[in-house]
């Protein structure tokens, strides 16, 4: 009961030991049913201080307001730039109310991603096909939807594991959901026919990433909350599972 | 993208212009922190805003080799302390290492089967009745994802408080909800 190895449970669980010892209690774990079930609880507790503990996001005119404070303070500028200034808003107000309305279809796709994408983290049946093989994943979606797509093949070592995939609806058009674990952050990958949807560039608010892309008559979505480099690999992977 | 790395890692020789993009990738995670520690939003958000402009304004003497996010953190934290949420906070609950009672519930009980049935109200409620000093490591550790050593330097303590807070902190937070839950358990079968 009273393992050697006990107290270092939390220091296991934390990735605080030394490579060689993190290494030797994972082989002690094998044999040690005590202190298996500690790591277990250990790990289980932090999960859901990690999920309790993000309880508030920054509200965007808190971003704004930081933005605003960052950006370096207005210098005396002379007078001819207000001028230029002035001929160039007039010119994007004019862009601007060509493009308004594309842009509101493109951010509703994008709100409706996000939608789907906080669904699946809250639903207790998140996925409408389990498995981290691409190989059962993939075939799944056939006939379901008008297209075919190719899941990266994820080498060993990768951060990004394969949990399933969903069928799902945007703009009344079929596509499909793939969802990948990266540490404890999920990612959701979107993928539509491009003429189905507006093809909305990457966005993203205070909570989640959104990076999306164009690629064979296929517009895919990166969405996560997890880091954005997170997103960019797992788009970098698509990418090339999907190069023709 | 870079950014996004370095904000997890050391900083040196960067200029005013990499602060934005150093920095705001950490807003989230800050206002998270700062909400938890003053218990208030709108405190939480002033505090954001002040440890942007300190920060900022200490950017260019920044410290080669120092921690950029534990730094930032570290400004926020010390914001709050002298705050007067911060300091009625710290006269009115003890922070002493040895002036808390430690649970009944000891590790040896496995009560896996509670903490997986734990909702995250349930474990919001056992964070939340932590001691500050608790409450700060155990965020920093398992929800800011930060190494002993980056906790350690954003709270500016020894390492070796870092891991006995921490392991505390969690026997706590363990305890509050097997309690709760083994109490709800007892009730559940009186019936």
């Amino acid at each position: 009961m009273n393992c050697e190895w006990r107290e270092k449970t939390g220091l296991y669980v934390d990735g605080e030991l030394e490579p060689a010892a993190q290494q030797a209690f994972a082989g002690h774990l094998q044999g040690c049913s005590d202190c298996s079930a500690a790591v277990l609880e250990q790990q289980e507790l932090k999960k859901a201080v990690r999920v309790a503990g993000k309880r508030f996001s920054a509200p965007p005119e808190l971003y704004a307001q930081v933005r605003r404070q960052i950006s370096p303070q207005a210098r005396p500028q002379p007078w001819w730039r207000w001028g230029l200034a002035t001929a160039l808003l007039v010119v994007i107000a004019a862009l601007a109310g060509s493009w308004f309305s594309r842009s509101r279809a493109d951010n509703s796709l994008i709100a409706q991603l996000m939608d789907q994408h906080v669904i699946m983290l809250a639903s207790v049946h998140p996925y409408d096909v389990i498995s981290s093989d691409k190989h059962v994943v993939k075939p799944w979606f056939q006939g379901k939807i008008p297209f075919t797509f190719n899941p990266p093949e994820l080498a060993k070592d990768s951060p990004f594991t394969l949990l399933g995939g969903k069928l799902v609806y945007a703009e009344q058009a079929a596509g499909a959901e793939l969802v990948y674990q990266v540490r404890q952050h999920k990612i959701s990958v979107f993928i539509f026919q491009a003429r189905d949807v507006h093809g909305a560039p990457s966005a993203g608010n205070h909570a989640f990433t959104v990076n999306g892309w164009r690629q064979g008559g296929l517009q895919y979505y990166v969405v996560t909350d997890a880091a954005r480099e997170d997103a960019e690999r797992l788009r970098a992977l698509f990418e090339e599972a999907n190069r023709t | 993208m870079a950014a996004a790395v370095v904000a997890r890692g050391d900083v040196s020789g960067l200029d005013n212009k990499d602060f934005e993009k150093l920095a705001v990738p950490l807003l989230d995670g800050l206002y998270n922190f700062a909400c938890w520690l003053s218990g208030d939003p709108d405190e939480a958000r002033d505090l954001v805003q002040e440890t942007f402009l300190k920060s900022l304004r200490g950017f260019a003497s920044f410290r080669e080799g120092t921690n950029f996010r534990a730094w930032m953190f570290r400004i926020l934290r010390n914001t709050f302390l002298t705050s007067r949420t911060g300091l009625e906070r710290r006269n009115t609950r003890q922070e002493d290492e040895e002036g808390f009672e430690e649970s009944a519930v000891t590790q040896e009980t496995p009560e896996l089967a509670l903490i997986r049935r734990a909702d995250t109200e349930l474990v919001q409620a056992a964070i939340a009745q932590l001691a500050p000093a608790f409450q700060e490591v155990v965020l920093l550790a398992d929800m800011e994802e930060m190494k002993y050593q980056e906790i350690a330097e954003a709270l500016d303590i020894p390492i070796g408080t870092v891991m006995s807070r921490l392991a505390r902190a969690r026997r706590q937070v363990r305890a509050h909800i097997v309690t709760v839950l083994g109490e709800k358990k007892i009730v559940g079968t009186k019936r």
